[in-house]
C-alpha cells in the first residue's frame, strides 16, 4: 500500500501509531477507527478535527491516560504508560483542566513535573535549575513568583510549557493551546513553538480544532474525525479534504469557504463532485452527522 | 490559672496530661493533612469518613471492645476497637474516594459521589447509634457516652491513646514527606500529573488512607463530629494568608498549634467541652482569615 511505503525507518519515528481502534464502551460506535500515523522525530506536527472527532481520545491514549485500545502506540519505542513514566512527552494541558484557586507559584507549577520522580531525600537543585532555564526560555521568569490563580491564560500557557520543558521531554504535546487565548497571544504562541522547534529541536503536536492554530503552529497537518484522514501539509488542505473532517459543521465553521459539505461526505475523496455542487448557505443537519461515514444514504 | 494547676497536680496531670500530648500531635498532623485535604476539596469526604467511624464504633462495643471508652485502659480493647474502627474508616474512604476519582481519562461518576458520601454519612450513623444501643442493652458497656463519642472528651484520653496519637502521627507526616512532590503535582493537576508518570491511583489511596488514618486517631480527642474539623480548619484558614504551597503548609502547622492550645486553655480556664472550644477557635481564625483576605483583595483591586 502507499502508506506503507511512506512510512519512516523507525529511527526517525517519535512516534508511531498502528491501527489504533478505542471504543468507549464495549458495543459502542468507536470513538477512533483504525488510525495509523507516524510522528516524526523533530517535525511539527498538527492534529486537526472537529469536537467529538476523538483528537482527545488520541491524545489521551498518547499519555497512557486510557487503555484498552487495539493496535498499537509506540512512544520512542515504548508503550505510552512506560513512555508517561519515563516523561518522553511534555503534556501542555488545556488551560481549564488545573486547580486555580490553588495556593502555589507559578514556578512552583513548573517545577512539578521534573521534581515529580525524585525521591524523598533528592536534591532538587538540579530540577530548578532546569525550571529556571525553562521559565526563561517561554518567556515566564517575569512573573515566576506570581500565584497561578492571578496569571493571565497566556501566562498559565507559558508556565505549562516551561513545566514540560523542564521534565527534559523532547515531545511536546498541546491541547487546544489557543483556547481562551487573546489573538496577540496567539500570535507569541506560534513564534514560541517555532522557537522550541529551531532552538531545542522539539518534536511539537498541536491538537486543536482551531484551523489557524494548527496552520500556524504545523509544517504537516493531521486531520481526525474518528478515523485519519488526511496527513500532509497545511498548504495541501483544500477545502474539500476540510469538509470531509467537518462534515457538515463545516458548512457552519467554513462557510466562506464555499464548501458543501453535504456532497463532500457522500462523494468521499472526489474532487469534482465536491466543487460542482456549491451551496455555501446550507448549514449543517445533526441527523446527518449522525451517520456512520460509510453510510452515505443521507439522501 | 487553673490549666496549669491542671497539668501539674499529681493525680490531675495523669488525667489532662495525655489529652493536651494527643492534642498537639493532632494538630501537628492534622495540620499538614489538612492542606491537601483542602487543595484537593475532599472536605465532605472527610465529613463521609468520620461518620463511618461511628458505625465501626457501634461493631466494636457489641464484639467486647467498648471498655476502653467507658475508662479501661486495656491494651487489646484499645487496640481492637482502634482496629475495627479504622476498617470501617478505610472502607467508607475507599468506596467514596474512587467513587469521586476513578481514572483521569475515563468518564467518571463524579456526579453519585455526592450522593454516595450522604448515604454513607447517615447510614453508618444509623449503623453506629443502634449497635450502641444494642451494646448497652446486652450489658457490652455499661453505659455509653453519646457525648463523648460525637463531641470527644478530654479526660476519655489515655495514656495509650496519646501514645497511639504520636506514633500515628509520625507515620502519617513520614509518608507525607515521602510522597510530597508528586501528591501535590496530583492535587494541583490530575490528568497532566499521570501523563508526566505520576501513579494518580496509588496517590489517591495513599491520601484516602491517610485519612482514614488520621480521623480515628483524631476521634478519641474531638470525637466523630469535631474530627474531621482538625483535619479542614487549618489548611482552610492558612490560604488566606498565602498562595505559596510551603508557606501555606506551615502556616496551617501554626494555627493547628494555636488553635488546639487556645482551645484547650479556654476549655480548662472557663470550663468549657474541650472538642468545642479547640473548633470554635480554628473557626475563629478562618473567620479572620476570610475577613481580611477580602479587604487585601479589595484594597489590591483599587
Amino acid at each position: 500500500m502507499m502508506q506503507e511505503a511512506l512510512k519512516s525507518s523507525p529511527a526517525s519515528v517519535a512516534i508511531r501509531y498502528s491501527g489504533v481502534s478505542f471504543s468507549y464502551e464495549s458495543g459502542e460506535a468507536p470513538a477512533l477507527d483504525r488510525v495509523s500515523l507516524d510522528v516524526r522525530r523533530g517535525e511539527r506536527l498538527g492534529i486537526l478535527g472537529p469536537n467529538g472527532g476523538g483528537k482527545s481520545t488520541l491524545l489521551k491514549l498518547t499519555l497512557g491516560l486510557l487503555r484498552g485500545y487495539s493496535g498499537t502506540i509506540e512512544v520512542e519505542g515504548l508503550a505510552p504508560v512506560e513512555a508517561a513514566k519515563r516523561r518522553l512527552i511534555g503534556y501542555v494541558p488545556q488551560r481549564v483542566e488545573a486547580e486555580l484557586a490553588f495556593p502555589i507559584t507559578a514556578r512552583h507549577a513548573a517545577s512539578m513535573a521534573a521534581t515529580a520522580g525524585l525521591g524523598p531525600f533528592a536534591r532538587s537543585s538540579g530540577a530548578e535549575a532546569r525550571v529556571e532555564r525553562a521559565l526563561s526560555v517561554v518567556g515566564a521568569a517575569s512573573f515566576a513568583d506570581r500565584p497561578v490563580g492571578l496569571l493571565s491564560g497566556g501566562q498559565m500557557q507559558r508556565v505549562m510549557i516551561a513545566r514540560a520543558l523542564a521534565s527534559d521531554a523532547k515531545i511536546l504535546l498541546l491541547d487546544e493551546p489557543t483556547v481562551g487565548i487573546d489573538p496577540a497571544g496567539q500570535k507569541q504562541f506560534a513564534e514560541l513553538i517555532q522557537r522550541l522547534h529551531d532552538e531545542l529541536a522539539l518534536t511539537t503536536i498541536v491538537v486543536s480544532h482551531d484551523l489557524r492554530t494548527v496552520a500556524a503552529t504545523s509544517d504537516r497537518v493531521a486531520c481526525l474525525a474518528r478515523t485519519l484522514h488526511y496527513h500532509d501539509s497545511p498548504e495541501g488542505l483544500t477545502p474539500h479534504v476540510l469538509a470531509e473532517v467537518f462534515r457538515h459543521d463545516a458548512a457552519a465553521i467554513f462557510g466562506d469557504l464555499h464548501v458543501d459539505a453535504h456532497r463532500a461526505s457522500e462523494c468521499g475523496h472526489d474532487h469534482s463532485h465536491g466543487h460542482s455542487h456549491e451551496h455555501p448557505r446550507e448549514r449543517g443537519n445533526g441527523s446527518h452527522g449522525t451517520q456512520s461515514k460509510s453510510g452515505g444514504g443521507g439522501s | 490559672m487553673k490549666t496549669i494547676e491542671y497539668l501539674t497536680t499529681p493525680g490531675l496531670r495523669e488525667i489532662f496530661l495525655p489529652g493536651v500530648i494527643a492534642g498537639l500531635a493532632i494538630a501537628l498532623f492534622g495540620g499538614v493533612l489538612s492542606v491537601f485535604v483542602v487543595m484537593k476539596r475532599m472536605a465532605f469526604i472527610g465529613q463521609g469518613i468520620s461518620h463511618a467511624a461511628f458505625g465501626g464504633i457501634g461493631v466494636a462495643y457489641v464484639l467486647g471492645f467498648g471498655a476502653a471508652a467507658a475508662g479501661g485502659t486495656g491494651a487489646s480493647v484499645l487496640g481492637g476497637q482502634f482496629l475495627i474502627v479504622f476498617l470501617f474508616c478505610l472502607l467508607a474512604a475507599l468506596q467514596v474516594g474512587m467513587l469521586t476519582g476513578g481514572d483521569p481519562g475515563r468518564r467518571g461518576k463524579r456526579a453519585q459521589a455526592d450522593t454516595a458520601i450522604g448515604i454513607v454519612l447517615v447510614a453508618s450513623m444509623a449503623i453506629g447509634s443502634l449497635l450502641l444501643h444494642i451494646a448497652e442493652k446486652r450489658g457490652r458497656v455499661s453505659t455509653v457516652s453519646w457525648e463523648s463519642l460525637l463531641f470527644g472528651s478530654i479526660v476519655s484520653v489515655s495514656e495509650a491513646d496519646a501514645w497511639a496519637c504520636v506514633i500515628v502521627g509520625a507515620l502519617i507526616l513520614a509518608i507525607l514527606f515521602a510522597v510530597r512532590r508528586p501528591l501535590t503535582f496530583w492535587a494541583f493537576d490530575e490528568s497532566a500529573a499521570a501523563a508526566f508518570g505520576v501513579n494518580t491511583r496509588a496517590m489517591r489511596v495513599t491520601l484516602l488512607v491517610l485519612l482514614a488514618l488520621a480521623t480515628v486517631t483524631a476521634m478519641k480527642l474531638a470525637g466523630v463530629v469535631l474530627a474531621t474539623a482538625m483535619l479542614v480548619l487549618p489548611a482552610a484558614a492558612a490560604v488566606q494568608f498565602s498562595a505559596d504551597a510551603r508557606r501555606v503548609c506551615v502556616l496551617s502547622v501554626v494555627f493547628a498549634l494555636v488553635g488546639v492550645a487556645l482551645g484547650m486553655l479556654l476549655s480548662f480556664e472557663l470550663d468549657w467541652p474541650t472538642g468545642a472550644s479547640i473548633v470554635l477557635v480554628l473557626a475563629g481564625m478562618f473567620g479572620v482569615g476570610w475577613v481580611k483576605g477580602r479587604m487585601w483583595h479589595r484594597a489590591a483591586a483599587r
